[in-house]
């Protein structure tokens, strides 16, 4: 048998494709309603904290990529060497539930949209075991196919960033003035509730191994962080100059408040065309966190399948989605996730970098 | 074969008895002529040209005084003339058109003389690929007609055939044709090894091979290009793909392939690239409409009439006051109805079938509509989408079009738009995942290769499309010599 971390050349996919894996895995149910939470601290200066947040994450992709390419081999087995058998194992473990937790808080947030602004009485079960077969059905064909699914899920999708013309229509952009007024209190809780929109990127942990030439990738990884960036900005700009802020501190999902405007000969409620087609963008990070989970649980236990261990995950998956009904408890699901992402980010990836900086030499265990 | 030839004619065996199995068939002829030396002669009647044997064999062989094979051989104005002593060799031959004559001195040794009758027909204009413009020639059911074809547009030394002989019964006579030194040498082996791997009695078309040795099984789409058309043959050929050819098909297979190029015409090729192009989107568009249309009626109607504006909404109630099932009840009646047609319309000789087409489109129609059973606006869609599935040149992907509704309708009614867009991310992974001889079926657009969409959705001119499909891996990737630009004038003539 091969080392656990050694990946075929046939599997691997073009650096180019990595700008996709990015986008794909930043932009998910977040931008349905990220206005309301960096609103929070800023108010409509807020955009200022779209773009401080971005930079701040282009540091940790910079981290993440100096990380794997000294250790060049993937953060399971990076873990296991650097923190021992124990601790690398815990680490691994909290990593894992992570995704978990992730995969579960997405697809939850978009049944719940979906039961909202479509279907009111949808059985949520129904509903997550579609998409769940269809999320096992991709990664069954590999990473490849994976990846494909991410690529097409940010080509195919991109059309309704032209749906902003429609609200531009009546925005007024004096809603943005005064600029500056905000104090360093809200600037930081706004960066810190916009960075959480763009969690994804760490999954570059997981796909390192997977990239031909994988240091050559880092600039489109950053240009994937920057087309990421634009979209939340040129989203948050429109929202901000067509609503007034004390609506938008109460609206759950602006984004899709903004289509109700749409207006086409054939078309009414465009909302329902955005929902439907938003299954596109949450597919790939589904399956991109959950082989990404399997995977991670394969190379901690190398006997199990990892057809198997992503049977179990899924079936967990599918009960627990079923589990949370209310509003209140799926935005518990939302405040879950986006703690545990906050402190692996705050901590264990910077941690994580000053540790490979002291240490002179990787060896693999 | 030369080794048992050898043994045999040292131990004398008289071959006779070897051939007598064959006598049970009433059309085995085998008698003796009376004369100086005394001859056999056995043929199956239905299998060679009567003509020759008279003209070209008996008569010289019962002219000949010669005790000697050899020396008949020589007498013989035949080319095709073998000695042998070999039984099986001879009975496999008599099986392909040969006479076996056999001199009453040496009844250990024979000759096969070749007399095999050819029942071809012309070569036809195409039907299934019929094009206005170029070349009106199409494939028929013999392989060496075919090979002509195929040969006398390629006249070039590269162009390579094996052969094969697949079938325990049919014993069919399969070619696999590439251009050495340009085609991927591991795609004409992946063929090469598929096609040694056959195991199977009969072969009856080359579909069957098609069947046989596609990556997936499981899945609806064809894996090969299957045309009638040697001029598409030979332009893929000189791409650098594979083509594989069976004896009585009046088709080849054309390897590996991509789904975009069961959208495109070879007819694309001689007008104007911008008309080709145009043409080509409208298919695709036509193709996709046909595919989610009815669905997103159903889907709409059952869940989401929000979505149509006032004035829309007005038309389709009207439409639907009367109609007394669901939208999709009502949906999959017509699309049944209109499959019913085409099936029918299929199985009927043409003349037929053009009644079936008026008295299916127009009464059934009409009638359905005015009886109330369906709205005219589904009428309408469905048979725009079952047009649509139509405009597909290649005959194997409009099926699988047709097929493919039939999910997306049942989950559009099941789950609306949800629903039917869970079907179309479930058809593009399956796609995502698909090879055609372990290449990327869904290339150019997964994996992503620009330089290839000069000729995918849109066509582009000849001399731009100067480099061959990366795809294809072949060994030659630059057709010929970019052309030059010209850079000199780019201002106005003075």
């Amino acid at each position: 048998m091969k080392g656990m971390t050694t990946v075929q050349d046939s599997s691997k996919i073009s650096p180019f494709l990595v700008l996709y894996l990015i986008v794909s895995t930043q932009v998910g149910v977040g931008v349905l309603g990220f206005q309301k939470y960096i609103v929070e601290g800023m108010g409509y200066d807020a955009w200022m904290a779209i773009i401080l947040a971005g930079l701040i994450v282009h540091l940790y992709i910079y981290m993440i990529y100096s990380i794997m390419r000294k250790a060049d081999m993937d953060i399971i087995e990076l873990n296991h060497v650097l923190f021992g058998k124990w601790i690398g194992n815990l680490i691994n473990l909290v990593f894992i539930l992570y995704l978990l937790i992730l995969s579960l808080t997405v697809l939850r947030t978009y049944i719940e949209v979906v039961q909202v602004w479509m279907f009111r009485n949808l059985n949520t079960w129904i509903i997550a075991f579609f998409i769940l077969l269809l999320v096992l059905f991709v990664i069954k064909g590999g990473f490849r196919s994976v990846v494909g699914i991410c690529f097409l899920s940010v080509l195919l999708p991109s059309f309704l960033i032209l749906t902003l013309y429609f609200p531009l229509q009546f925005a007024h952009f004096g809603n943005l003035l005064p600029i500056g007024d905000f104090t360093m209190k809200e600037l930081v809780i706004s960066t810190r509730n916009m960075v959480l929109s763009y969690l994804g990127f760490e999954l570059l942990f997981f796909f390192y191994p997977f990239i031909k030439n994988g240091e050559k990738s880092q600039k489109w990884a950053h240009l994937g962080n920057f087309v990421t960036v634009s979209i939340y900005l040129v989203i948050g700009i429109v929202s901000f100059a067509y609503f007034a802020e004390p609506y938008i501190k109460e609206a759950e999902w602006a984004t899709l408040t903004l289509w109700k405007v749409v207006e086409l000969p054939f078309l009414a409620r465009f909302e329902y065309i955005g929902v439907t087609t938003w299954l596109f963008i949450i597919l790939p990070i589904l399956c991109l966190w959950l082989w990404a989970a399997s995977r991670g649980v394969k190379h901690m236990i190398p006997k199990l399948k990892q057809k198997r261990i992503l049977y179990i995950m899924v079936a967990v998956i599918l009960v627990s989605s079923g589990l949370f009904q209310t509003r209140e408890e799926i935005s518990f699901l939302n405040t879950l996730s986006s703690r545990v992402g906050f402190y692996f980010l705050g901590f264990y990836i910077p941690l994580l970098y000053i540790i490979m900086l002291v240490k002179k030499e990787v060896r693999k265990s | 074969m030369l080794k048992k030839r050898g043994k045999g004619s040292n131990n004398k065996i008289n071959i006779l008895p070897g051939l007598e199995k064959l006598k049970e068939s009433a059309d085995f002829i085998h008698y003796k002529n009376d004369g100086n030396p005394g001859f056999y002669v056995n043929y199956f009647k239905s299998l060679i040209d009567v003509d020759i044997l008279h003209r070209d064999i008996l008569r010289y062989v019962s002219k000949s005084t010669t005790k000697k094979l050899s020396e008949l051989k020589n007498e013989l104005p035949i080319e095709v003339v073998m000695e042998t002593s070999d039984v099986e060799f001879i009975t496999d031959k008599i099986f392909r058109g040969f006479v076996f004559v056999q001199l009453e001195n040496d009844l250990s040794n024979g000759l096969l003389i070749r007399a095999e009758k050819h029942s071809v027909r012309d070569v036809t204009i195409p039907e299934v690929e019929y094009s206005v413009i170029g070349p009106k020639e199409s494939f028929v059911e013999s392989y060496e007609v075919n090979l002509n074809l195929i040969r006398s547009r390629l006249p070039d030394s590269q162009l390579r055939l094996k052969q094969y002989k697949i079938g325990s019964l049919s014993r069919s006579k399969v070619g696999l044709l590439y251009m050495d030194g340009l085609t991927n040498q591991e795609n004409v082996e992946t063929v090469n090894q598929r096609l040694e791997d056959i195991d199977i009695d009969m072969l009856n078309d080359i579909s069957n091979i098609a069947e046989l040795i596609s990556d997936s099984q499981l899945s609806p789409f064809p894996q090969l290009l299957d045309t009638e058309r040697p001029d598409r043959t030979c332009a893929a050929l000189a791409e650098g793909k594979v083509v594989i050819l069976m004896d009585r098909s009046p088709h080849v297979l054309l390897g590996p392939t991509s789904l975009i190029e069961f959208f495109s015409s070879f007819e694309d090729y001689y007008i104007h690239w911008i008309l080709a192009s145009m043409f080509r989107l409208i298919r695709l568009v036509a193709v996709i409409l046909s595919i989610v249309a009815t669905p997103i009626y159903v889907a709409v109607l059952t869940y989401h009439h929000e979505v149509l504006p006032q004035d829309l909404i007005g038309t389709l109630v009207t439409s639907r006051r009367n109609v007394p099932f669901p939208p999709i009840l009502e949906a999959i009646i017509l699309e049944l109805t209109i499959e019913l047609l085409r099936e029918a319309g299929a199985r009927l000789p043409t003349k037929i079938g053009q009644t079936i087409g008026i008295v299916g489109g127009i009464v059934i129609g009409t009638a359905a509509v005015q009886a109330g059973l369906t709205s005219n606006i589904l009428l309408i869609i469905v048979a725009l989408s079952a047009l649509g599935s139509f405009t597909t040149p290649i005959y194997n992907i409009g099926n699988t079009i047709r097929l493919i509704r039939f999910p997306l309708l049942i989950f559009g009614s099941l789950f609306g738009l949800l629903g039917v867009v869970i079907c179309v991310v479930f058809i593009l992974a399956h796609l995502i995942q698909l090879t055609s001889l372990g290449r990327p079926y869904m290339e150019p657009i997964y994996p992503f290769r620009f330089g290839d969409f000069r000729d995918a959705i849109v066509r582009l001119t000849l001399r731009e499309r100067n480099t061959r499909p990366v795809y294809l891996r072949t060994q030659k990737p630059i057709r010929f010599p970019e052309p030059e630009k010209d850079n000199k004038s780019t201002d106005i003539y003075e």
